[in-house]
């Protein structure tokens, strides 16, 4: 849509708001607004853009499972047993031609260290991945393995935010926050787009997640990820306060309303009843949230195929649930972080306990998600803001400090979901697993690939800031048609 | 469409585009669609410019050879042509690109080319004349020059302006606006009691003198600076740079020429003799985040704080994208990114590594003493001084005295002269790091060499470059010094054609919600054109050089150049924000964003001033001007999640949780989660946001604050003698609103706060959990019943959208 007709069509719709307001009582003009969030221009019901989707989407909803810290991809996805024969060797300056890496490694000698683990082959498709992924494994057939991944950012922050906003600065809308922005969202009663956190129990290598890394940067800010927090309450002041029941807080709030009707019947602005109906959201929010957090409901057999974790508040496995829970009530975009994978010296202890942490609930997330027929409807994502090196961190004799530093170059993410082709890999790399080989995918590709599938042209999904037209996708980024089914 | 839509298609083209009964102005309606459409490819930036044509300068456009522009004969121009054909391999923009012209578009382009194409500069960068004041019909309305121009327009649009509001919402408007608190009771009853003339201007001043103006003005340049109590990135480190903040107080408070004050913020170190408050101003540049990651190139975080540098002050002072130009050529406006780096030579030569070099600060710092303190200093710095005299002399003498200097170390004499020195160093040290140390700049004694960088890159350089100012601006003073005093002169010179816009653009912000450049952070082609250009112009030269005699807001320049609160009274005392902010349905279709300004605006409070107000409405306020930030109350666990449980939350106790807003602990990575809407204070940030969503209603509804408000408020109303209830809610009512209830909303409260009695009858346990929120202690004189009935009541009127609104 033309910027001008945009601008009809909104005084369309606020002409309509100024010639009907005096006859029609404010509940009845709120549940007119779009969707239930603020009143904005050109939306749909939903409280999407008019002119979106571009096309039939595959997916309507993302569960991101963002592997903060960045998962070995040597060690579980991209298998290279002929790695084996150079264990210890310096690594051929014909493979690492001397890319830039980050201080903690540059300069230094690089021995080869092929995988940790032993790999095993996994269902019908016969992928390779770690035999610390049995369960992982067990879904292979549903999944995309994409071993061609590569970034420009090699450290952690700067990784991520780019992963989510396409630029390493912060500043950009987050990915979930474009997905809002764009299609609005389908729950009158939880937020379009809710990021949790979770970490490695022992917190050894813990990142720290920056509230910027789900910001709706310059999108209006009721597009940013509302955090679900770890412990307590998963919203902010969800709670009445102490001595203050529901049906004390319903009177209150009735009362409100009849005031500022009154205050609206005087005034006229609109503002006063997109305020009257986002009290009656928050209202509505402290019965949807606890009812959404309350796995009493949930089958011992669904609880049990989660793993031990799946009730501890703030773990990974808690937050898979969590995802599925809220993408079945209409959530647009979930993100989930698990901080834990930087091991830079600890790749004997921590490696298998962040499988093992993130493995199952993964796994039955997908499991999950199939069985209730959500799997056609929801894109899941698994991945890390970068992969490690191929070659060993510390020295290679002291297994007890082994570890890999950061790699940018090449890494593998996975995608499950609508609109995937199930059951295969995607690209690959050379064969130390150091450098693209065939199928370079970079993160913009990446996040065109996840805006096709819901129905978005990452092209034309702009918003104009500081007089430049912004996208997700900076001024790059093809759609990976090969990942699609 | 059926007709309705007809009438709204006349509508914008009359109010948005160019009139059809008046010529085309090329700044106005022509270069905004070249800048729109056609610049990302034909302007300013040399890479990317396609077929060698420039559409944002005369020689490229108006070119005579082979000219697409024939002046006066759109039919002959070739760009018209491109614009209109069908051919899908010559149409402009290219068909496979997002970008295309309206018919209204075209049109303007067409009429432009028909009236002959004059030329022009983008109006931001060429300096503001003073307008001629308008004429007007309605005379008597105008109560300064302001109101002219505002007039003016309407009268054109056809449009009068609104009524005057109530006094009593005016007196709140003004008191929040000038102060962030709102008006007691007391002032409003004094205000409507007096019916001389000029009641209202003295209220002004009095609000203009008050030590709570500069507590509210410091907001928002807060968030300019990107001003926090932390350094961000990982490990987040504690910062000290609360003295600045306080000299920001300090200087708006006492009405510091608005030049002193960016001269001294940018460049306080390089004036003769720099006193110790103006070396704490130049804090301003050292409010950027500092990055302590492990593994960091130390050399890539002092760049990135460099260019932050060049940004913010492009942001604040001229309201240009300087960030465009970290990469390449600016692709609309005309700057070019050897420009960039040349006023990063300003900000390079900094005396810093990139580390954090000084625990948990990074150099350069300064440490902060009294005169008290400076004397105690002097006096040990003689002691050390002394003792290290008498030490050389006694070794001296034991030298002539003993042949061996093994004999002489072993002494006793000297062992004990050499153990008094050191104590008295030990001494003096130990003093010194007493002292409170902050942030500020000072430039190395051999300046850094500067050079382009290749994509921004902090190691890939390209030509070196000498300090300078964009060819599109005002020329630096002749023989200006490469440093950044001659920066900051050049930024106030009365010749700079954006300093003084972009900074009344911002006044006019902060109180009508949005500015006559409704794109506070963009002056450039890309930014919105002014809803009064004429306006906006008066202004910055009326603040540059005042002409309008307001003798209670003179200040310390003899031609009281760059007088801030001259400004702000001149705004504020206008007729134009004197008017009802009532919205007619006719005006809301006609002007929804009220840029004709014919009304008061109207919109939320931001966060952090709702937060005050239920402070002092309850009477729980703490008014302490300065000092180190304080932690109210928070919900549990957030810094702990957020840092892994590497850093815990120590909430405050006692006065500290009623302090004002401002004096809130910052941390970077997580800022206090009982504001909404407020800048990240991570980057420079001119503009916020005012968004409505449910969350925030949680926050007023929920918040131990507001819900400690609320009892305190009722206790407050409860403690006045002999009242009826309808007369207690009444002033719980005006000390949020101003203005009496009327008779249908008392009786809401009334009936509520009968069932809310009947309630808590009977359920006792409730009423003395609701009024135990909060760590200030609930009246034990009081009934509990009866403040957790009138704590509901309160809550109302704590969350009315009249209450957090500004009308």
């Amino acid at each position: 849509m033309n910027p001008f007709n945009k601008r009809a069509a909104d005084l369309t719709r606020r002409q309509f708001f100024a010639r009907n307001a005096m006859g029609l009582g404010v509940p009845a003009l709120a549940s007119l607004l779009p969707g239930s969030l603020s009143a904005g221009e050109g939306m749909t019901q939903l409280g999407g853009l008019r002119d979106l989707p571009h096309f039939p989407p595959k997916v309507k909803n993302v569960i991101y499972l963002l592997q903060n810290g960045a998962p070995p991809h040597v060690d579980m996805y991209d298998h290279k047993p002929q790695m084996e024969k150079w264990r210890g060797k310096e690594l051929p300056e014909s493979v690492h031609k001397n890319q830039r890496l980050s201080t903690m490694t540059a300069g230094k000698s690089k021995a080869v260290l092929p995988a940790f683990s032993k790999f095993k082959q996994y269902g019908e498709c016969g992928a390779w991945l770690s035999g610390f992924l049995p369960h992982i494994g067990s879904v292979a057939d549903e999944i995309c393995f994409i071993k061609s991944m590569h970034t420009t950012q090699v450290n952690h922050a700067p990784a991520i935010t780019f992963f989510l906003t396409g630029a390493e600065l912060p500043g950009r809308p987050s990915m979930g926050a474009w997905a809002t922005y764009g299609l609005g969202s389908e729950t009158q009663e939880l937020p379009g787009f809710v990021v949790m956190t979770s970490r490695d129990k022992e917190a050894s290598c813990g990142q720290i997640f920056y509230d910027f890394y789900w910001g709706s940067g310059f999108l209006p800010t009721k597009y940013q990820g509302v955090k679900f927090r770890g412990n307590g309450n998963p919203v902010l002041y969800l709670s009445n306060p102490d001595g203050v029941s529901r049906d004390v807080r319903r009177g209150l709030l009735d009362d409100l309303k009849t005031l500022n009707q009154l205050k609206y019947d005087e005034f006229g602005d609109p503002e006063i009843a997109t305020r009257i109906a986002q009290y009656e959201m928050a209202y509505r929010m402290q019965a949807s949230v606890p009812d959404l957090t309350d796995f009493s409901t949930e089958p011992k057999h669904v609880l049990e195929s989660y793993g031990p974790d799946v009730t501890r508040q703030g773990s990974f496995a808690y937050n898979c649930l969590m995802a599925r829970r809220l993408v079945e009530r209409g959530v647009r975009f979930v993100q989930c972080f698990h901080a834990g994978w930087d091991h830079h010296r600890n790749l004997s202890t921590q490696f298998k306990i962040q499988c093992t942490d993130t493995d199952q609930p993964s796994a039955a997330l997908i499991k999950d998600l199939k069985q209730r027929g959500l799997l056609d409807d929801t894109l899941v994502i698994w991945g890390g803001e970068f992969g490690r090196t191929p070659f060993c961190q510390g020295d290679i004799n002291d297994r007890k400090s082994l570890g890999r530093d950061h790699h940018p170059y090449v890494f593998t993410t996975w995608m499950a979901g609508g609109g995937i082709k199930r059951g295969t890999s995607y690209g690959e790399s050379d064969d130390f697993a150091y450098n693209p080989a065939k199928d370079p995918v970079h993160v913009h590709d990446f996040q065109a690939t996840i805006m096709h599938l819901l129905g978005i042209d990452h092209e034309r999904l702009t918003y104009k800031f500081q007089g430049r037209r912004f996208r997700l996708t900076d001024i790059h980024g093809e759609v990976v048609k090969g990942i699609l089914a | 469409m059926g007709k309705p839509a007809i009438a709204i298609i006349l509508f914008i083209l009359l109010a948005d585009g160019a009139f059809a009964a008046e010529p085309v102005d090329f700044s106005r309606d022509v270069l905004p669609i070249l800048s729109d459409n056609c610049l990302q490819c034909h302007g300013p930036d040399q890479k990317s410019r396609e077929a060698d044509l420039r559409l944002d300068e005369k020689d490229s456009t108006l070119r005579t050879k082979e000219p697409i522009v024939v002046p006066g004969q759109s039919g002959k121009s070739e760009l018209f042509r491109r614009l209109i054909t069908t051919d899908s391999d010559e149409v402009m923009p290219p068909a496979d690109s997002p970008r295309k012209l309206t018919a209204q578009q075209i049109d303007v382009l067409k009429r432009w080319i028909d009236e002959g194409a004059t030329w022009g500069k983008h109006w931001a960068f060429v300096a503001p004349k003073r307008p001629a004041l308008p004429a007007v019909q309605k005379e008597d309305w105008v109560r300064n020059p302001i109101d002219r121009f505002v007039l003016a327009r309407l009268q054109r649009e056809k449009l009068s302006p609104s009524p005057m509001t109530r006094r009593e919402t005016l007196i709140r408007r003004v008191t929040l606006d000038l102060t962030g608190l709102p008006p007691t009771p007391e002032e409003v009853a004094a205000f409507l009691a007096d019916k001389s003339p000029g009641a209202y201007e003295r209220v002004v001043d009095r609000l203009l003198k008050s030590s709570r103006f500069g507590e509210r003005m410091v907001w928002d340049w807060l968030d300019a600076a990107r001003y926090a109590d932390t350094n961000g990135y990982q490990g987040d480190p504690t910062r000290t740079m609360y003295f600045w903040r306080d000299w920001v107080i300090s200087a708006l408070n006492g009405n510091m020429p608005f030049d002193q004050f960016t001269i001294e913020q940018l460049a306080g170190d390089l004036l003769a003799n720099p006193s110790q408050d103006q070396l704490i101003a130049t804090g301003f540049h050292r409010n950027h985040m500092i990055n302590g990651e492990g593994g960091r190139i130390a050399e890539e975080s002092r760049v990135d704080y460099v260019q932050d540098r060049v940004e913010t002050t492009g942001t604040v002072w001229m309201g240009l994208t300087f960030n465009c130009c970290r990469c390449h050529d600016h692709k609309y406006d005309p700057f070019l990114q050897k420009e960039y780096y040349q006023i990063s030579a300003y900000f390079n030569s900094v005396d810093e590594t990139g580390r954090n070099d000084a625990g948990g600060l990074a150099n350069p710092i300064i440490r902060l003493s009294s005169p008290k303190q400076k004397q105690q200093l002097q006096k040990l710095r003689t002691a050390e001084a002394e003792a290290n005299k008498k030490r050389d002399e006694v070794i001296k003498q034991a030298r002539t005295r003993l042949d061996d200097a093994k004999k002489v170390d072993a002494d006793p004499q000297v062992v004990a002269a050499k153990k008094e020195a050191e104590a008295a160093k030990k001494k003096r040290e130990g003093y010194e790091r007493s002292f409170s140390r902050t942030m500020v700049m000072r430039d190395r004694a051999k300046p850094r060499d500067t050079f382009m960088l290749v994509r921004g890159a902090y190691n890939k350089y390209g030509d070196k470059v000498t300090h300078g100012v964009p060819a599109t601006l005002p020329p630096l003073a002749d023989g200006a010094p490469a440093n950044r005093l001659a920066l900051a002169n050049w930024l106030v010179d009365p010749a700079h054609p954006l300093t003084a816009r972009v900074t009344v653009n911002r006044f006019w912000q902060m109180f009508f919600g949005v500015g006559l450049v409704k794109t506070t952070e963009n002056f450039g082609l890309q930014g919105d054109t002014p809803s009064h250009p004429q306006l906006l112009d008066w202004l910055a030269t009326e603040f540059i050089s005042p002409t309008v005699a307001q003798p209670s807001v003179k200040n310390s320049h003899a031609d009281n150049a760059w007088n801030v609160k001259h400004m702000l009274r001149l705004i504020v005392t206008s007729a134009t924000y004197r008017q009802s902010s009532i919205v007619k349905p006719a005006l809301v279709e006609r002007d929804p964003e009220n840029r004709l300004l014919a009304r008061g605006s109207r919109f939320r409070l931001p966060s952090w001033m709702i937060r005050d107000q239920a402070l002092a409405a309850s009477g729980l306020l703490v008014e302490k001007v300065g000092g180190p930030p304080v932690k109210g109350y928070q919900p549990t666990g957030i810094w702990e999640e957020a840092t892994f449980g590497k850093i815990r939350y120590q909430q405050d106790k006692g006065e500290a949780l009623y302090r004002r807003s401002l004096y809130q602990f910052w941390r970077r990575i997580v800022g206090p989660t009982i504001f909404f809407d407020v800048a990240r204070r991570q980057t420079c940030e001119v503009k916020v946001a005012r968004t409505n969503t449910p969350l925030h209603a949680l926050v007023t509804l929920n918040d131990v604050t507001y819900v400690e408000a609320a009892r305190a408020l009722a206790q407050r109303i409860l403690l006045t003698p002999d009242q009826s209830d309808a007369a207690r809610i009444a002033e719980a009512f005006r000390r949020l609103t101003a203005r009496e209830p009327k008779p249908l909303e008392l009786a809401v409260f009334t009936g509520r706060l009968k069932t809310l009695r009947e309630h808590y009858k009977n359920d006792p346990a409730a009423a003395k959990k609701l009024i135990a929120v909060g760590e200030s202690k609930p009246d034990e004189e009081l009934d509990a019943t009866e403040v957790a009935a009138f704590t509901g009541i309160t809550t109302i009127i704590l969350n009315l959208d009249e209450t957090i609104t500004k009308e």
